[in-house]
């Protein structure tokens, strides 16, 4: 079989091999835990717990405010300190749980919560996996059981596994394939069985060559599940281009991947709803890389929830004495957010922290766009991002509909490639964002 | 304090492109056509490279401090803006010229317009066209190993296939403009650009190939296909150095792909239009000019399809999302026609005008010569074509080597008998360059008028000579030689010389002297 793609895209370094070969470590946090209470898209959840509450690792401590919310446990056992603001990597205060870490990492029983795959319901399922407070931890934080809730449930043809990891310098997916292939694999029989009509496909980057025979190996005998071979590009795992590659279907703006008969989630979404309904675990903890060129020890950790990021830097050995980072980005270096501080919790989406000695955005500075179209050429989504940023600047917003504005993913190509340096993901995304709170009004 | 880091919006990782390096690329894959083009015509071809370097750089410079803009000569564009103008002038060029093409592109066509990215037409070919119009004798007269010759096209379109040599066409060593004769050192820059993906193959493929189509359609057409006709077509007139070069002008060239291929199919049938039908053998920088013009209306037609565009109105009504679909295709068939028939009608009314307007312009001509003709022949009935092969070695051993006799013809009363003469005269030593006057003189050596078919000089001092007053000093005088003073004309040979224009005076009065020198090897041979 062919390697699957899309047209356009970019071939930004990979920046991989710093810890593509580093197997996952577990950390465990030293001080406290931070837990705002929007990990996710959707309402904020509502906190269960008060100041001086004891809890223990795993147990609930805010509640899903509605159908697109989720909830949210501690990962650590100790007292819950304070409900106040704090700062978190969207670079605006977000309320959030405190929790002092006693240490012990006191643990609830999770065995009381395993129940028989074969006795549940469908919807049984459904509820354990918004029980568990599972979002997609791709970055987005989309609630995973609400994805998994889809009006046309008879037309679900493909559950699709994100394993395209197409972001450079990101290995947290792959340490996961190639350690856990089985819980992926279990995970996503799970969400099938959700189905009566569902296939699986994993969908991997030919990067990730293990993983692919890794898989290939392990399900060989079932007729269900198809591992996909992608050509290394990015934005390969956007979730749009990823459809299109895996099934030719298009999705857009106004539509949701279910209206093309697929769901589409991350790796690690996946073996947490595998924990949560086999081993009856919540989301407490996910796989992170601390990377870059300013790290003394780049790693993949298992971190809990909640645990600050400046002790995530230390546990990979601090940075380099001669490097100190001009940048550090939570997440990879396309779509990722930059950091000014470290002083904030990591979080259910939060995939990599990823240290730069050298900003290459304040190394240039914007000129002229010269319309040599490399913007156009690349737009995964067709759309042509010089004129909807000249469009953008000028306020347009009728002609930045009327040419597509809206099917922009931001995922970056366009300011990747552009000799002129200009901000076209960052103009576009401004004026995506303004007419978007115009609508919800 | 605690530590902080640089933010900003994402992506966080930048491509090492820049616009400079672009541009050095151009420059780069212009290297070849550059040292050929000095090395086939000289010094001074280095010499006007060097200037239209340099004062487009300065021009860019001057305009940007004056207009209280950032200035960017660093982005290089400047320098190929003044690279491309250098290739595409004659080598004979005065340096002046040089310099004022290089303020058109830069400061007309560039700057003024908003600089960098903002300009509507190739700044270059701008400039060039602006040089064509302006100066169309020195834009196109080359010289090549020291004779002034036609282009390779010129000589196609005048005598046919059998006067070209297209080995020399394809090295470069023909007439032409600095960069544009060498096909192979332009097709070595042009396949660097294409390899380092600094153009796209579409538009320079679209462009040669429409084109050779169209040719070879014609010469079909016209007596049989010609394999060295389009060879010749194909390699001469700057076809090449367009192609590559400036028809792939980012900012005046569509940036859809679609809009790619439309605008070099335009390009070929403009320029197989200009050509074939047009008054000259060139037709490459009006053609991507005219097609710049176009680039916005192309643009808005080849809009690409957003990625999965009318999904939702597939699965939700099949029949709908095909009917809007249909609609779709037929506006952008309206206007891909629309397009097609304003640069058909373009090319056709440029080619036709010419036409047209052919035989009136030599019918005005031979009519002005006739009148000319009777102003200074008053007696005559008829005029009969007189040969006058023989008027160069006359003059020159008489010492006229300003002078030429372009036309004589012999001037016949009612009988038919030869009253006298008529020759036309032109002097290459008139103060605006050369000048022409008809000169009547009859058999008996009476010069009986003079009257000017071209004059160009400054007005109020050597226009003067057009008066009355200065041309009859010549007329009813029977003499040897014309001499003209300063100091008021006493004898019959004298002629008051026009205030402040003596080198005027001079010139008309050679060229009545070499009219009445070769008027006396006629007679003196008759007799």
């Amino acid at each position: 079989m062919g390697k699957l793609t899309f047209p356009g895209g970019i071939h930004p370094n990979e920046g991989k091999k710093l810890t593509m070969d580093k197997p996952v470590v577990e950390y465990l946090p030293k001080g406290d835990c931070v837990y705002p209470l929007s990990q996710h898209i959707g309402a904020p959840a509502v906190p269960i717990v008060k100041k001086g509450d004891r809890v223990l690792a795993g147990q609930k401590i805010a509640e899903a405010a509605g159908f697109v919310s989720a909830n949210i446990h501690a990962s650590i056992s100790g007292t819950v300190k304070v409900i106040e603001p704090r700062m978190t990597s969207s670079g605006s205060k977000v309320n959030s749980i405190v929790i002092e870490n006693d240490g012990l990492f006191e643990s609830v029983d999770y065995s009381q919560n395993k129940m028989e795959l074969e006795t549940l319901y469908r919807d049984d399922v459904r509820n354990i996996i918004k029980e568990a407070g599972i979002v997609g931890m791709g970055g987005a934080g989309f609630p995973a059981n609400v994805k998994l809730t889809p009006k046309n449930e008879d037309e679900i043809d493909y559950i699709i596994v994100n394993g395209a990891e197409c972001e450079p310098y990101l290995t947290s997916d792959y340490r996961r394939m190639i350690e856990e292939p089985e819980k992926l694999i279990h995970g996503l029989e799970i969400c099938i069985n959700l189905f009566d009509n569902a296939k699986g496909i994993i969908a991997i980057e030919d990067n990730k060559h293990e993983a692919i025979k890794l898989l290939r190996e392990l399900t060989k005998d079932n007729d269900k599940i198809t591992i996909n071979e992608l050509k290394t590009k990015y934005p390969q795992g956007a979730e749009r281009q990823l459809i299109y590659a895996n099934t030719g279907r298009y999705v857009n703006s106004k539509m949701l991947p279910a209206d093309a008969g697929c769901i589409v989630h991350n790796v690690d979404t996946v073996v947490a709803i595998y924990e949560a309904v086999v081993e009856g675990k919540p989301l407490i903890s996910r796989i992170v890389t601390v990377t870059g060129d300013a790290i003394k020890e780049p790693c993949n950790l298992l971190v809990r929830t909640g645990t600050n990021c400046q002790e995530l830097i230390e546990a990979a050995g601090g940075f380099k004495d001669d490097k100190m980072p001009e940048k550090i980005i939570a997440g990879g270096p396309m779509m990722g957010k930059a950091l000014y501080t470290l002083d904030i919790p990591s979080v259910k989406g939060l995939s990599a922290l990823l240290c730069m000695t050298h900003d290459e955005v304040t190394k240039y500075e914007p000129s002229n766009c010269i319309r040599c179209g490399r913007c156009v050429s690349v737009c995964p989504g067709r759309v042509v991002p010089s004129l909807l940023a000249k469009y953008a600047e000028h306020g347009n917003i009728d002609a930045f509909l009327a040419n597509h504005g809206m099917e922009c993913c931001e995922c970056g190509c366009c300011s990747y490639i552009c000799p002129a340096k200009r901000h076209l993901t960052q103009t576009i995304a401004g004026t995506r964002k303004q007419i978007l709170a115009s609508k919800k009004k | 304090m605690e530590q902080t880091f640089k933010i900003s919006s994402s992506p966080h990782v930048r491509d090492d492109g820049t616009t400079t390096g672009l541009m050095a690329d151009v420059i780069i894959a212009l290297m070849p056509a550059t040292i050929f083009g000095i090395y086939n015509f000289g010094y001074h071809a280095l010499f006007l490279v060097l200037t239209c370097i340099v004062s487009c750089v300065l021009f860019e410079w001057g305009c940007q401090v004056l207009f209280k803009r950032k200035v960017t000569v660093k982005d290089c564009s400047a320098i190929v803006t003044g690279l491309l103008l250098a290739l595409n002038l004659s080598p004979d060029v005065p340096v002046w010229m040089a310099i004022l093409g290089s303020a058109f592109a830069i400061v007309i066509v560039k700057q003024l317009f908003g600089g960098l990215g903002q300009n509507f037409m190739n700044p270059a070919l701008g400039a060039r066209c602006f040089l064509l119009i302006s100066f169309a004798g020195q834009m196109t007269s080359f010289t090549y190993d020291g004779v002034t010759t036609a282009t390779p096209l010129a000589e196609l379109k005048a005598n046919g296939v059998s006067a070209i040599n297209l080995l020399d066409m394809f090295k470069g060593t023909i007439p032409g403009t600095i960069g544009e004769t060498s096909v192979i050192c332009i097709l070595v820059g042009g396949i660097y650009l294409i390899v380092k993906r600094v153009i796209s193959p579409i538009i320079p493929l679209m462009y040669i190939g429409t084109f050779a189509v169209l040719i070879s359609v014609y010469s079909a057409a016209n007596g049989g296909f010609d394999p060295t006709y389009l060879a010749a077509h194909l390699c001469g007139g700057g076809l090449m150095l367009g192609a590559f070069f400036m028809a792939t002008d980012y900012v005046t060239s569509p940036i859809t792909k679609g809009g790619k291929y439309i605008f070099g199919a335009l390009l070929g049938l403009l320029t197989f239009l200009f050509r074939i039908f047009g008054g000259s053998a060139e037709g490459v920088s009006y053609s991507i000019i005219f097609a710049n013009l176009l680039v916005p209306l192309i643009e808005k037609v080849t809009m690409p399809k957003s990625f999965g565009q009318g999904a939702e109105l597939l699965k939700a009504e099949g029949s709908q999302a095909g009917s809007s679909k249909r609609v779709d295709k037929k506006s952008i068939a309206i206007a891909v026609a629309a397009i097609l028939i304003i640069t058909c009608v373009a090319g056709f009314a440029l080619g036709y005008v010419y036409d047209i307007t052919k035989e009136p312009i030599a019918q005005a001509e031979q009519n002005a010569k006739e009148e000319a003709y009777k102003a200074v022949f008053n007696g005559a009935d008829s005029f009969e074509e007189y040969d006058c092969s023989d008027a160069a070695d006359v003059l020159k051993a008489a010492g006229f080597d300003s002078d030429v006799i372009d036309e004589a013809v012999a001037a016949k009363d009612s009988s038919g008998e030869t009253v006298g003469y008529v020759f036309l005269v032109t002097s290459n030593e008139a103060y605006g360059g050369s000048l022409q006057l008809a000169m009547g003189i009859t058999t008996d050596g009476t010069v009986n008028g003079i009257s000017f078919l071209s004059l160009s000089e400054t007005a109020g001092l050597g226009m003067e000579a057009d008066k009355d007053t200065f041309k009859e000093q010549f007329a009813g005088k029977k003499v040897d030689e014309f001499k003209y003073t300063k100091s008021g004309a006493a004898a019959d040979n004298e002629i008051d010389a026009l205030s402040g224009a003596t080198i005027t005076t001079n010139a008309v009065t050679n060229a009545v002297n070499s009219g009445i020198s070769y008027f006396k090897s006629i007679e003196g041979g008759n007799n």
